[in-house]
């Protein structure tokens, strides 16, 4: 598609992001932005900012010159608000609270997350890697085509989060199913049945917790769940019973679909660029700067779902951004300005190579996790599991191919896949 | 040079323990990060500026002077007595 015919005059970005026409490659639209209408002004008046150093500075000043959404803006952003649960859910995540309350709940969640806790996750996630991936090794050997995504980055962690949310994997399984319809429904665009769908899945969630939460107060274990139960019943104040159910279905909302887009794109990026892959077989330091380029170079969400409200008239690149106005920011374009990251469009791990994670050579902030008080809870248990993943499938399936062209999820915000079939190139015309 | 951080404003986002794990840890009840040690070596000045440059809620602070050292101490007690908590351990 011609970008200039499309955006001769762009009405709204957040429809064109939307639209089919980008769903493979949506950069070039995102270049024009970032040349052309770097703080856009949608329809709607919602605005969207795609310069790296307008999203960075957001980010940072979240908290600040942006806060959250208040009940009465949620309703007027998202019409259905008042009827949906997702919505109501949404309302509860710390995704979308400002401090103090944000400080509250995320320090309850975050004795779960830290270094330490993530690398003692290490020999568990190791293992399901090595289990998942003999799995696969089976049908492969076979000559079988088999989709990566469903049998491994989706599977994987699904199977982490179940351990650490001491939940039997099955049921685990049955929840993940129903994330994507969830995650769809919260996108601006959101239809009606979109949102009825979205509706029902968080249901699902709802009274599934509802019964494990109740399991994790007669027999508590040392899981994440079992930890906010008791949070929850030494001081509602605390944590309250909405606050606690959020939390849970917050952290599966973030965690699967993104993780196991990078895990695709980075198996995709071994494929598409094997000059590269001796990034994977070499140390530590090697595997972490692969893994930050492939952040990089596709942000799973292409925008942040989440409403940053201005808090005053805000003064952008010429623009002026009124009072209480909704502002995302196109964490995706960010990571391809040439103003932060040069020649943006080619892949080269040799950006993040021995730098502190997610900090270009150029000390540029790498921008999927986000940044400001909202940055990425799973951040590292994220990193951990691509680190543990892709030298392993590098050594373990050297003639990996595509057997199809993947198939992404369409979707408004978020860059995903419903399929990544591979097979063993020694197997295959 | 000293380095201290503000704890009421630690996102617990732990950037700064990745990159400098002897010079920063987390909390273990709620990750909030704390320093480890006194003064820093000259060795790792430059990756001290770099942590709290890259930290995401900009909660670590760099004190440089050499000759301001007192200071630094007083100004980061005088922290503590205000009911603010630098992180210093």
């Amino acid at each position: 598609m011609d970008v200039k015919e499309v955006t001769a005059e762009c009405r709204d970005a957040f429809a064109e992001l939307a639209s089919p026409a980008w769903i493979h490659d949506p950069y070039p639209f995102m270049r024009w932005l970032r040349e052309h209408d770097p703080v856009h002004r949608a329809a709607s008046g919602r605005f969207l900012l795609s310069r790296h150093a307008d999203i960075y500075w957001a980010l940072k000043a979240t908290g600040d010159a942006f806060r959250g959404p208040s009940l009465e803006e949620l309703a007027r952003y998202f019409p259905h608000a008042a009827a949906s649960l997702s919505l109501n859910l949404l309302a509860s995540t710390l995704a979308m609270k400002d401090p103090p309350t944000h400080t509250r709940l995320r320090r309850l969640i975050s004795r779960h997350f830290t270094m330490l806790q993530i690398d003692n996750l290490r020999p568990s996630i190791s293992r399901i890697v090595a289990a998942r991936l003999d799995c696969m090794a089976q049908a492969l050997e076979r000559g079988e085509t088999v989709d990566l995504h469903r049998e491994f980055a989706l599977a994987l962690p699904m199977l982490v989060f179940a351990e650490m949310f001491g939940m039997p994997q099955n049921d685990m399984f049955n929840l993940g199913a129903g994330i994507g319809a969830i995650l769809e429904g919260l996108s601006p665009h959101a239809s009606d049945p979109q949102l009825a769908a979205a509706d029902a899945a968080s249901a699902k969630v709802r009274v599934y917790f509802g019964g494990l939460i109740q399991l994790k107060r007669v027999a508590p274990c040392h899981d994440i769940v079992s930890m906010l139960v008791g949070a929850h019943d030494d001081d509602a104040d605390t944590l309250s019973d909405a606050e606690l159910v959020s939390m849970l279905w917050g952290m599966l909302l973030g965690g699967f679909a993104t993780t196991a887009a990078t895990i695709d794109h980075a198996v995709l990026a071994m494929l598409a660029y094997p000059e590269q892959r001796h990034w994977l077989q070499a140390d530590a330091i090697g595997v972490k700067a692969f893994v930050e380029e492939v952040l990089r170079y596709d942000a799973p969400a292409m925008f942040s779902s989440v409403p940053r409200i201005a808090q005053h008239d805000i003064e952008l690149g010429g623009v002026v951004i009124p009072k209480n106005s909704d502002v995302r920011v196109l964490i995706a374009s960010g990571n391809r300005d040439p103003d932060a990251f040069a020649d943006p469009d080619r892949f080269d791990p040799a950006r993040f190579y021995g730098t502190s994670p997610g900090l270009s050579t150029d000390g540029k902030i790498m921008l999927s996790f986000g940044h400001g008080i909202h940055f990425c809870l799973g951040a590292q248990l994220a990193r951990v599991q691509l680190a543990e993943s892709l030298p392993r499938i590098q050594a373990r399936f050297p003639t990996l191919a595509l057997a199809e062209q993947p198939t992404r999820e369409p979707s408004a915000f978020l860059r995903t896949f419903r399929a990544l079939p591979v097979r063993l190139q020694t197997f295959g015309v | 040079m000293r380095v201290v951080v503000d704890q009421d404003l630690c996102g617990t986002s732990g950037q700064c323990v990745l990159t400098l794990p002897g010079t920063f840890r987390q909390r273990t009840p709620d990750g909030v990060v704390e320093v480890c040690g006194g003064p820093i070596p000259q060795a790792l000045h430059a990756a001290v500026r770099l942590a709290a440059n890259q930290c995401p809620v900009a909660a670590i602070r760099v004190i440089e002077s050499e000759a301001g050292d007192d200071d630094a101490e007083r100004h980061a007690t005088g922290h503590q007595r205000n009911g603010r908590h630098d992180g210093t351990v």
